[in-house]
């Protein structure tokens, strides 16, 4: 079942002096379950694409419908609220709130939705022993190494049960026994969840697990490979 | 894991008030210096305006307790024209029930005039008050400001004169003081007065030229039998004047009429109010400085967090959530900041209150040349305080408007780039 069906996209950066055309005529659909690497060269529009995608940016043209709703035609209140019903994001450089707990990072978007004490309770144990960080749930980000934060992050996105969740080169920092560890827990996470989840990469060992390479140049798919 | 169907509930305060509470003491340093900036301007906002209207209820305090009184009944001619002529008879009945008006501390009759005060040599324009010596020095304290001898007491046919009237006249305890002037219709008043004691009156012009004696002894003086010029009334809060004029106003006869201390020194209410605003421009200039450092906090504390800020809305945090964080946070550091600027305020103006500031040299002689005693008073009235934190408070509240256009404008990517 389609969960992503991205028809004409286009992304056009207006310079000063010079017009870049990042996203450049984009269709692609995403499978639900599906373990997706985006990859290409710095500068190709992987994570302009993924932004898109995510809501976190506009398209110039085209649209991107995700189950059905078209997002680029929601309201920026509404698409807030699409976004964190339906999305989760792992970002390169973490981003955990850096005054929570990892605990509290997780329940974070739960909070925003309004869950019970109890299931956030239970939510967020559950996330954080399925990413092996059950004993640190009480640590602020500062106090966790890269791999550790990485992995919270990835908590963070399941906690709200999204429909899919967005990695923009969520291995970057990190150093191999953290990437592999990372990558572990999310095909884990695809395989027994059914959590779709789609990457933006220059990683080769993202690429060697993922199941599907898109890559893009010059804001065009120049190939599609299934394995 | 498998996915459950939640209800949506609205995002408790309770968290964004946690989050603001721990984004304050992300940079502890930063928040403190914040903080302590507020404290400090509060305490020298609150200290300014204390000594302020200490000095002016001292002036307030001086003029009514040694003069005017809060408030006096009188004849409805006497405040024009100031002569025994325009006495009146009190009736204990409209006494008592002044003295039983909410407020009202003390109420004492007066009888006013001149005369002229002489030894065997010279002699000198005085002014004569006629009092009711125990009620009056209940008001005043004049009996612990004599100079030598006692003070005067209820039915004694003997005076106290002033310091500098018994230096002018060459007089001293026990000497005769001769008084010559005009009574009551016009009947001519001269005596023979023993002097019981000498006053150094704080009133340096009233030092001159003041001689008290017993209110009866000066109605027979002045054949002003069972006559008053005034019927001074006292209280203990300046504030209920107004409310006590109006119920005077309620009980009094037609012939009367009651005038509090603002009407019967008008000079003085234009002096405070014109010092007052010289004050209060300093406060603005103090207030615009306030507002100018707690502004480049709040940019700095916004600025820094751009990244943060993208991130939380992109995961699901609405901008209007998002504001109400920052600004909860500006408020935090307002309300920090005023409660210990309070605290540290109270304290501190507390001790002046009790041990004021003693002036010397030229500042002492002008301040007693204007009848006050030579000391920097404060007032510890409440509204001192509390305007300065509700002002401190409403600057917060206007420079929390930044951080909330700022998250209303934010642009996810272009934030999550910074």
């Amino acid at each position: 079942m389609k969960i992503i069906e991205i028809k004409n996209l286009h992304k056009i950066y207006n310079g000063s002096s010079v017009s870049v055309h990042a996203v450049n005529g984009i269709d692609m659909s995403i499978e639900e379950g599906e373990f997706t690497a985006i990859v290409g060269p710095s500068g190709s529009g992987k994570t302009t694409l993924l932004n898109i995608i995510g809501g976190l940016d506009d398209a110039t043209e085209g649209s991107v419908e995700i189950e059905g709703v078209k997002i680029n035609e929601l309201s920026s209140r509404k698409l807030t609220d699409f976004r964190m019903k339906n999305i989760g994001f792992v970002f390169q450089a973490y981003n955990l709130i850096p005054v929570l707990t990892a605990k509290e990072n997780v329940e974070f978007i739960m909070h925003l939705q309004g869950s019970k004490k109890a299931d956030r309770d239970a939510r967020t144990s559950e996330l954080l022993k399925a990413v092996g960080l059950g004993e640190m749930m009480d640590r602020r980000p500062s106090k966790l190494s890269g791999g550790q934060q990485q992995r919270v992050a990835v908590a963070r996105a399941l906690a709200s049960k999204p429909k899919f969740v967005l990695a923009d080169e969520p291995t970057a920092n990190l150093d191999s026994h953290s990437t592999e560890n990372l990558l572990d827990i999310m095909e884990q996470l695809n395989k027994e969840e059914k959590i779709t989840f789609i990457f933006s990469t220059h990683d080769q060992r993202v690429v060697n697990k993922a199941r599907r390479v898109i890559t893009i140049e010059d804001g065009k798919i120049i190939s599609d490979i299934r394995k | 894991m498998t996915p459950n169907r939640r209800t949506f509930k609205p995002y408790p305060m309770k968290t964004n008030i946690k989050l603001a509470w721990r984004n304050l003491w992300r940079n502890k340093r930063r928040t403190i210096i914040a903080i302590s900036s507020i404290v400090f301007s509060v305490l020298l906002a609150s200290w300014m305006r204390s000594m302020q209207e200490g000095s002016y209820d001292s002036m307030i305090d001086n003029s009514v307790k040694f003069y005017t009184g809060y408030l006096q009944v009188q004849d409805t001619a006497y405040w024009d024209e100031r002569t025994l002529d325009n006495s009146f008879k009190v009736d204990a009945e409209l006494q008592n029930q002044i003295k039983n008006i909410k407020d009202v501390s003390l109420v004492s009759n007066r009888l006013e005039s001149f005369s002229l005060a002489a030894d065997h040599m010279k002699s000198k324009p005085a002014m004569v008050m006629g009092i009711e010596p125990e009620a009056e020095d209940q008001i005043t304290n004049l009996s612990k400001k004599m100079l030598s001898g006692e003070f005067i007491k209820s039915g004694d046919k003997e005076v106290v004169i002033s310091g500098g009237l018994a230096k002018y006249l060459e007089l001293e305890v026990g000497d005769t003081l001769v008084m010559i002037s005009q009574g009551y219709h016009g009947i001519s008043a001269s005596a023979l007065f023993p002097i019981k004691g000498i006053i150094k009156h704080p009133n340096a012009e009233f030092n001159k030229r003041l001689v008290y004696m017993d209110i009866e002894t000066a109605r027979e003086f002045y054949s002003a039998y069972g006559l008053s010029t005034s019927l001074v009334v006292m209280t203990d809060d300046h504030y209920s004047v107004n409310h006590i004029k109006k119920e005077i106003e309620q009980i009094l006869p037609e012939k009367n009429t009651v005038m509090t201390w603002t009407e019967m020194t008008p000079e003085l209410v234009q002096i405070i109010q014109s010092d007052r605003g010289g004050g209060i421009i300093m406060l603005g200039i103090l207030y615009l400085v306030i507002a100018f450092g707690m502004f480049s906090v709040v940019i700095m504390m916004v600025k820094e967090r751009q990244r943060e800020f993208g991130v939380t809305h992109a995961v699901g945090m609405q901008k209007r959530k998002l504001a109400s964080l920052v600004f909860i946070e500006t408020l935090f550091i307002g309300f920090i900041g005023c409660a210990v600027g309070l605290i540290i305020s109270y304290f501190f103006c507390l001790y002046f209150f009790y041990n004021p500031i003693p002036l010397t040299g030229d500042m002492a002689k002008a301040t007693e040349i204007y009848g006050m005693e030579p000391y920097m008073f404060v007032s510890m009235k409440a509204s001192l305080f509390y305007n300065q934190i509700i002002v401190v408070f409403l600057i917060s509240l206007f420079i929390a408007i930044f951080p909330i256009t700022n998250v209303s404008r934010l642009k996810i990517t272009k934030a999550m780039r910074s």
